[in-house]
């Protein structure tokens, strides 16, 4: 780590996501997950969207999933990201079902494929700002 | 669905500004040249509109209010979208309901945009909504990279190809083809001729997209005047009207660079051929699809052909690449897309530029790009809204 500031985009914090992002802080992946039809959601929201109820719980789960898509990103639309590409981003069907984007780190772009199984990681980007990534699998 | 907007609506003018990159004229002078050009081309005065229907406001384009003021009009309807493509069905869609509600007797649907003076703000550093939390709408995810519309469609191409076999190659066709299109047209800004070599050869952008699987970043401007058919078989050209329409879909199962059933975001994995619910807009103009003689979509990114040929059911799940090989989207071929090139090779004048070319195809006009007894031709998209035009 440099002691340069931090120059990429970091998520907002709002009252729907804070659960999650209080959950990466303690080194856990929390996702919301209905009280009554007990399926796990995503992104959060006030209600479960496929029962509709409004009592949710933020469980947590074990980061397990299998890549379901991805891409290597060759353009530096942010400035602050130049001097990586090409790195990947990828979309991570969670074993309980959704579906969250990321990057996995520690993996050369010609190596990545759809079905790889992958399991999280808390990169502690800023003191403030954690972020969810994955990594490969043993 | 619904018929009672049948052939009730039409186009009765339309008006185009000069496409290119870093054009020096602001929107609003490039707005005024389509809209003077579509008031000639109907025989209509600046007084007779009284509505306007606006894809794109501040900062690409103009909204309502500076148009309404800077050119003088007296305005009774507005209706005017996000700074997204994806409202383009939707623009000229509101036009036409407005006409048959009686809320307004002629809507101007003026697009003038210039996407070259605001390069920050198409995935960069300015652009608001695609840091939407927990996701831009085409999926972006700027924390970890992700900031273009472009990678959205890059998500669901490479699912795609992994899941069907698709290739970068196949997915040539769809950028070769539309060049070849634009060669034809003198307005479009891209014309020197593509091979699929050359796609194979641009460089990637998002992997799997390359460059040419890429639409143009343009400046330019586009009017469509929207009248009653029976208002408008008193003007100066023959009416195309507006035979059926339908909306943008939406909800978990639907995200807005793929189609349904392909496993992109929330969508489940559940690849079905079109179902009867996303196919009202043929009942609504009482048309078969076998009977559209041209399909124009928004091509924003190739592989949203490939997607729209399948929400529409043009092919089945995963099979639209290898439906569309050996020329059957090029002109001459059994359904030709796109014919005066499209985001891909024309201008990105957010889809409007297609839309006027569909006119002049149903006018019998479009010279050199013409489709031989064109008469019914449909727009839609790979969010699934749609309308048919007919002459």
């Amino acid at each position: 780590m440099t002691d340069a500031p931090y120059a990429k985009p970091l998520p907002r914090i709002a009252p729907d996501n804070a659960p999650f992002h209080e959950g990466l802080k303690a080194g856990e992946l929390l996702l919301p997950r209905c009280a009554d039809c007990r399926r796990y959601h995503f992104p959060p929201g006030p209600v479960c969207p496929y029962c509709f109820s409004e009592v949710i719980d933020w469980t947590a789960t074990p980061g397990r999933g299998t890549i379901s898509s991805w891409v290597v990103v060759h353009k530096a639309w942010f400035p602050a990201f130049e001097a990586e590409i090409p790195y990947n981003v990828v979309q991570v069907e969670l074993d309980e079902g959704p579906r969250l984007t990321a990057n996995v780190i520690n993996v050369a772009p010609d190596e990545l494929a759809v079905g790889m199984k992958v399991v999280a990681v808390v990169d502690d980007v800023t003191p403030e700002q954690y972020l969810l990534r994955f990594r490969l699998a043993k | 669905m619904s018929d009672f907007i049948r052939d009730k609506t039409a186009i009765a003018g339309i008006g185009l500004s000069k496409f290119g990159r870093g054009l020096e004229e602001s929107q609003l002078e490039l707005g005024l040249v389509a809209f003077k050009e579509a008031l000639d081309d109907a025989g209509l005065a600046r007084e007779d509109v009284d509505g306007l229907s606006i894809h794109m406001g501040w900062p690409i384009g103009v909204d309502y209010d500076r148009i309404a003021e800077v050119f003088g009009l007296d305005i009774r309807y507005v209706n005017q979208t996000w700074l997204h493509g994806r409202f383009v069905t939707h623009a000229l869609q509101h036009a036409a309901l407005a006409v048959a509600a009686g809320m307004a007797d002629c809507v101007a649907c003026i697009t003038a945009i210039s996407f070259t003076r605001l390069r920050g703000f198409l995935g960069g550093p300015e652009d608001h909504e695609g840091t939407r939390d927990e996701g831009g709408t085409h999926g972006e995810a700027p924390a970890y990279g992700l900031t273009a519309p472009a990678s959205g469609a890059a998500m669901a191409m490479q699912r795609y190809m992994a899941q069907y076999g698709a290739t970068s190659e196949e997915l040539g066709e769809v950028a070769v083809t539309f060049r070849r299109h634009a060669s034809l047209n003198p307005r479009a800004v891209m014309r020197a001729p593509m091979s699929l070599k050359d796609h194979q050869a641009s460089r990637m952008v998002v992997d799997p997209l390359r460059l040419y699987d890429c639409c143009l970043i343009t400046d330019g401007a586009a009017c469509v005047l929207v009248t009653s058919t029976e208002r408008a078989r008193d003007l100066n050209t023959r009416p195309v009207t507006i035979a059926g329409m339908q909306g943008i879909r939406s909800g978990r199962e639907e995200f807005i660079f793929s189609p349904r059933g392909l496993g992109l975001n929330q969508q489940a994995i559940d690849p079905a051929p079109a179902r009867e619910r996303d196919l009202e807009v043929y009942r609504a103009a009482g048309v078969d699809r076998d009977g559209v003689d041209g399909l124009y979509t928004y091509d924003a990114f190739s592989p949203l052909v490939l997607f729209t040929l399948e929400r529409f059911g043009f092919a089945g799940p995963g099979e639209a690449a290898d439906w569309i090989q050996d020329g059957r989207i090029g002109l001459g071929g059994e359904l030709p897309m796109n014919t005066s090139g499209g985001l891909l090779s024309e201008a990105h004048v957010a889809g409007w530029n297609s839309i006027t070319e569909m006119v002049r195809q149903l006018r019998g006009t479009a010279g050199e790009t013409q489709i031989k007894n064109a008469s019914v031709l449909q727009w839609g998209t790979s969010w699934g809204d749609s309308f048919i035009l007919r002459n």
